[in-house]
């Protein structure tokens, strides 16, 4: 089949304005000027060093980190019931069901973060971190149920009952069996809702009422011009970060899979 | 064939029932499986044969009747604590464990000393044939070593009852026929009720004493392999079992003992009643087995009956032919088989030949 023209230099542009900008986020992260701008000055750590002397900063990732943690966490668990009644159990009306868990995937993160503060105000709960882990579960728990779904799915149910019928009740079934079978979808699906959290904007913005939340912080920091450059460093480390848990959560994820002697398809990365 | 019938019962199914919504898989089941019997349950896919397996094992509720093991009812005896085990389809081997771990899964709560336990492994390893594979890990092995070590694991326990489902399906025809063999000498040397299920009639005649056959969530006959063979009970298990020449019939006279009938291209016949299992009101027909059925060759007389025929197929296997012949003029075709010996030439298509059959072969099927 002859090759339509111009494709390669479409997919080569489409690759450039995807990651050409993130890619500029270390070089300017090292370049020894306040104005970020070619052509570079020089070669410096200082932003970096600037960086970690903020102490705003410093709050602000530890309030994210607990966030993440703790949205990664709840997430995960509820991850896990979902997609083990989903691919074990039939019940009425688990069609619509599990779609209503799967919606928020590609419902407008706007519309859900006015609608939940809307509702939070009215009933009186106040802002703070422990809204912000709430709206972000609500985001995550899809992509850890689509994850933790087809780890459940590649487990032969047979194993399940080999365990019962050698003796075991279920629920240490459920601990020996299936638990460590399941343990790197779980590990995976961790990863990628801490990370999906830590980078979260528009709810940690509306139902964070002002507490330094990162992502909300570095927004906040663009304003100063002075501010950018140490931001670019903090981008940078956060760039690497997302790339490592990434990288790692798919690699439990296919690892997991190719244990439980099951074929490797789909998936996120 | 051993003489079953003097053992204790070992498995009971009173009118044993099962539904899956409106789907019916299990309609009225009774019957009796010995102790120390090679069972199998032998039907196409979706008779119910693995579904009453799994009640037994207790997997499957059933929705009405009764099963008991041992003289016990297992109504309320949840599936972790009845005396039997299972050999899966899959085999189920625990991949994250090695083969140790895996035969010895099922001893994590006896009280034996670690000493013990380790001993109790390495003899039910070294009984499937899996000496010294104790250390490997359970994703490395062929599927024949997986099949042994699921063996093992179900052995370990001493169970009453081992249930096998379909276990020899997944390996090639060597390693199955190989495995067959293997199969029927450890049940021998444990003494353990087996009970096999399989949709390949002659895996269930090579290893059975008995075999309940199975259609549409009904046992058709339950019998021992010579009788389901030679007397099937209607044409159904006839048609399932081996191959069977079906010649249509009609009934002349019913009298005390004796059924005459007259088969198209066979001509009149008197049967035994024995020959003549069920009535099941379809329309009457006479079974035949291909091997009941020889050409005679030259001037030799047939020792019975005969009637003549034209070949119309001719298949050659080595060491047996089959042929397919057009009996006395009629369109009724049977298969019949010979056996290729030296001086015995194979006929060729169109060939007039004379087939010599024994009235007492057959079996009627009305």
């Amino acid at each position: 089949m002859k090759k339509a023209p111009g494709l390669r230099s479409y997919t080569l542009f489409y690759l450039l304005f995807l990651y050409g900008p993130i890619l500029l986020l270390p070089i300017f992260a090292f370049n020894d000027s306040r104005v970020v701008a070619f052509p570079l000055q020089g070669f410096t750590t200082g932003w970096f060093a600037e960086m970690a002397a903020d102490q705003n900063l410093r709050n602000a990732a530890k309030n994210s980190l607990i966030i993440a943690l703790s949205v990664a966490t709840i997430s995960t668990v509820l991850g896990i019931f979902a997609a083990r009644a989903s691919v074990r159990y039939r019940f009425p009306g688990k069609g619509p069901l599990m779609s209503m868990i799967m919606l928020p995937l590609v419902l407008p993160e706007m519309i859900v973060a006015m609608a939940l503060l809307v509702v939070l105000l009215s009933i009186g709960i106040p802002l703070s971190l422990f809204t912000v882990i709430l709206g972000q579960t609500l985001i995550c728990t899809p992509f850890a149920v689509a994850i933790l779904t087809s780890a459940f799915q590649s487990l032969d149910r047979s194993l399940e009952e080999a365990a019962l019928d050698l003796g075991e009740t279920p629920w240490s079934t459920f601990r020996l069996i299936i638990l460590p079978l399941v343990m790197p979808g779980i590990l995976a699906s961790f990863l990628i809702c801490f990370t999906i959290s830590f980078d979260e904007f528009i709810i940690a913005n509306f139902l964070g009422s002002g507490q330094p939340i990162l992502s909300v912080y570095i927004f906040g920091q663009f304003r100063f011009p002075a501010k950018v450059p140490s931001m670019l460093a903090l981008g940078t480390l956060l760039v690497l970060l997302s790339i490592i848990l990434l990288g790692f959560a798919e690699y439990m994820r296919r690892r997991g899979i190719a244990k439980a002697g099951g074929k490797v398809s789909g998936g996120f990365l | 064939m051993t003489a079953t019938d003097d053992r204790p019962t070992m498995i009971e199914f009173k009118d044993v029932h099962k539904y899956y919504g409106d789907y019916h898989a299990l309609r009225g089941i009774n019957g009796t499986i010995k102790a120390g019997e090679f069972f199998s349950l032998l039907g196409p896919s979706g008779c119910g044969k693995t579904t009453l397996l799994r009640t037994i094992a207790g997997f499957e509720d059933i929705s009405s009747g009764v099963i008991m093991i041992d003289g016990k009812d297992m109504a309320d005896v949840a599936a972790n604590v009845r005396p039997t085990n299972m050999v899966f389809q899959s085999y189920a081997i625990f991949p994250h464990m090695s083969v140790e771990e895996n035969v010895g899964f099922g001893l994590r709560k006896d009280p034996r000393s670690k000493e013990d336990k380790a001993r109790a492994v390495a003899e039910a390893l070294e009984q499937v044939g899996l000496k010294g594979f104790g250390k490997r890990a359970a994703h490395a092995l062929s599927g024949g070593q997986r099949q042994r070590v699921a063996l093992a694991r179900a052995l370990i326990l001493k169970p009453k009852v081992l249930l096998l489902d379909e276990p020899l399906s997944a390996l090639d025809k060597k390693m199955r026929e190989h495995m067959q063999v293997e199969l029927i000498k450890l049940q021998r040397q444990v003494g353990i009720t087996f009970i096999l299920v399989t949709h390949d009639q002659e895996e269930a005649l090579v290893m059975s004493d008995r075999i309940a056959v199975m259609f549409e969530g009904e046992i058709a006959q339950l019998a021992d392999p010579e009788t389901l063979y030679r007397r099937p009970a209607t044409r159904k298990v006839a048609d399932f079992i081996g191959t069977m020449n079906f010649i249509p019939a009609s009934i002349l006279s019913e009298a005390g003992d004796k059924v005459e009938v007259e088969a198209k291209g066979l001509g009149r016949v008197a049967l035994d009643i024995a020959q003549a299992p069920e009535k099941t009101g379809e329309t009457p027909v006479v079974g035949l087995r291909p091997e009941t059925l020889t050409l005679l060759y030259d001037d030799q007389k047939a020792p019975e009956r005969e009637t003549d025929g034209v070949i119309d197929e001719v298949i050659y296997f080595g060491d047996m032919t089959y042929y397919d012949v057009y009996l006395g003029g009629t369109d009724v075709e049977v298969r019949l088989s010979m056996r290729n010996v030296p001086g015995r030439p194979v006929l060729d298509v169109g060939d007039r030949v004379r087939v010599a059959w024994s009235p007492s072969a057959l079996v009627l099927f009305r």
